[in-house]
């Protein structure tokens, strides 16, 4: 289906500059075609088969190598993961963690991403280069650097220990891609609102925001996710006192059944891909791709 | 209004760069005294002089200097297969576009939505030992490597995960370059390369070097990836990190590894501000 597409929409492209060539090029797009086809089929392959692969083993009883498919089925691992505790907990911190950490970080870095894009400032550009260095540095360095600071405020094992670690893996999004957004509101529409006798803030409010507001939500999920997937500080600053689910789902790994590995595992993509599909319009339409260019 | 979050990031990843700098080079003091106490084989410096004694230790290790360069290599293919990628998906969506180009961006961008240990876990089964490649190839009683506990998968799984970000970047810049100006070469008799090579990717370069420079940095610092799918050694500096840190105990030598790692990802980032300034400089802003 999709090759008849491709051919379809080649088509006028190709007979406009030269129609008397049209005919031994033909053959070759064909072959062109179905090249892609196949990369294409690899690329799906490729991307969605491990997920599949995963996924089937979550309802998989019995499964004899090299079946294709299990040999029986079951919903029993199902059972397994909702009736474990710690499991329900792990699912409860991390839906606490995560609405919290976007709140935070909306409060700390919007106003930050409005100066941004709208003040020229001393320092500007140095700052928002400093962002981006403070990302460069690795992870799991920064938070074996973070524990010596940790233990010394005593914030090991603390939720506001964990809310920081979280907060910090979030500052990127959330003050570049809105950044992008506010810049992208142009100043003659906000010229105009004053003119009719708007005040700043009405200004701010009528007009600024709400056409920054997908910038601002693209930047939220991604916040969101952030602190949904975020396991090794959280692991390092929490464990074992508080486990969200990406943490338990390390445990989960080495000593349980691959069974419920799995059904954790969809249990947590859940509310990744419900967000995702409400914003994937955005997501997709530049706002994330915008903010990562310093202006 | 800009300060907040540059207090936060001064107080919670400038300030404990700056103690875990001076904890690698042997100042024990002040708030570095608890970790050193902890720690095991930390070097101390003769009163203002730093010692280099940890990365000594490191820099004379076979093991350390094999990972380091398993590291830099796996960053090198991943990134260059990522952004392979991204580039060949974002021009055929550019200039064929229809339902397989949407189908091809639509499938780049499905990592996005996957947890990093999830993808990880995934990538395991299905290249294992008992994973879907090896049961195909079985069953036409062929022999498939088993690519599970090898670099092989740390790649697969480095390129997975950074597939979605770089095709978003990438994509865009592509979409931004001027129809009017592929026409105009096209019709001055210049090949669907030629076109490709001279106009669309120098346009949309600073987008292609931005995309480039953050999937490396993401891949050079990346832990969840190799901890979960690479082999116990060689692996990759961020795992060496974690297990000199937790398991060794051996604090001063994790941080001096942050540091190597931080030193290449300076050098990469040094290109990304020098891309951004080109591209500012172009549109007139400086």
């Amino acid at each position: 289906m999709a090759q008849a597409t491709l051919e379809s929409a080649a088509a006028p492209r190709e007979s406009a500059p030269a129609p008397a060539e049209a005919k031994p090029r033909r053959s070759g797009k064909a072959a062109t075609g179905l090249l892609t086809t196949v990369l294409a089929l690899l690329l799906a392959l490729f991307i969605i088969g491990p997920l599949v692969w995963l996924g089937v083993r979550a309802f998989a009883d019995t499964w004899t190598y090299p079946h294709l498919w299990p040999d029986s089925w079951t919903t029993h691992w199902w059972q397994v993961v909702f009736g474990d505790k710690a499991l329900g907990v792990a699912v409860q911190n991390s839906l606490f963690f995560a609405p919290l950490t976007v709140l935070v970080s909306a409060v700390i870095c919007l106003p930050a991403a409005y100066a941004f894009a709208r003040f020229e400032f001393p320092g500007r550009r140095f700052f928002l280069i400093g962002l981006f260095a403070a990302n460069a540095f690795p992870k799991m360095g920064l938070f074996v650097s973070l524990a010596a600071l940790f233990y010394a405020l005593n914030l090991m094992n603390s939720i506001l220990g964990i809310l920081i670690v979280h907060v910090l893996g979030t500052i990127v999004f959330m003050t570049w891609i809105p950044s992008a957004a506010f810049a992208a509101v142009p100043r003659s529409l906000e010229e105009a609102a004053r003119d009719a006798g708007a005040s700043k803030l009405r200004v701010f409010f009528s007009v600024t925001l709400p056409m920054a507001l997908p910038g601002i939500l693209v930047a939220a999920i991604m916040s969101f996710l952030a602190s949904f997937d975020e396991a090794q500080g959280t692991y390092l600053v929490g464990a074992p006192d508080y486990m969200t689910m990406p943490t338990q789902m390390y445990s989960l790994v080495l000593n349980y059944p691959t069974q419920v590995a799995a059904v954790f595992s969809i249990l947590l993509a859940i509310p990744s891909v419900a967000l995702l599909l409400a914003a994937h319009k955005h997501i997709i339409g530049g706002q994330l791709a915008e903010g990562f260019q310093i202006k | 209004m800009a300060l907040p979050p540059i207090v936060l990031i001064a107080l919670f990843i400038g300030f404990p760069i700056l103690l875990a700098l001076g904890f690698s080079l042997g100042f024990t003091g002040g708030l570095n005294h608890t970790i050193s106490v902890i720690g095991q084989n930390v070097h101390e410096a003769q009163g203002a002089s730093p010692t280099f004694g940890a990365y000594g230790d490191l820099f004379v290790d076979r093991r350390f200097l094999g990972d380091l360069g398993v590291t830099v290599i796996v960053t090198l293919v991943s990134t260059t297969a990522v952004v392979v990628l991204a580039t060949g998906i974002g021009l055929y969506l550019k200039f064929r576009g229809g339902v397989l180009g949407k189908i091809l961006s639509g499938l780049a961008v499905v990592p996005l939505f996957i947890p990093v240990v999830i993808a990880s876990w995934a990538i395991l089964g299905f290249y294992s030992a008992d994973g879907f490649l090896r049961s195909v190839f079985a069953l036409a009683g062929l022999e498939f490597p088993v690519w599970s506990f090898s670099m092989v998968t740390v790649i697969i799984g480095s390129v997975w995960t950074s597939l979605p970000f770089a095709t978003l970047l990438v994509t865009s810049g592509l979409q931004a370059v001027p129809q009017a100006m592929i026409d105009a070469a096209r019709d001055a008799g210049a090949s669907f390369w030629r076109v490709v090579t001279s106009v669309v990717v120098p346009m949309a370069g600073v987008p292609i070097i931005i995309a480039t420079t953050f999937t490396a940095i993401g891949i050079l610092g990346s832990f969840t990836v190799p901890y979960f799918t690479g082999p116990n050694s060689p692996n990759m500096l961020g795992v060496d990190m974690s297990n000199y840190f937790s398991a060794f105990n051996q604090p001063q030598q994790a941080v001096v590894m942050a540091f190597v790692v931080f030193i290449i990802a300076s050098g990469i980032a040094a290109v990304y501000v020098w891309a951004n300034f080109r591209s500012a400089k172009e549109s007139g802003a400086v």
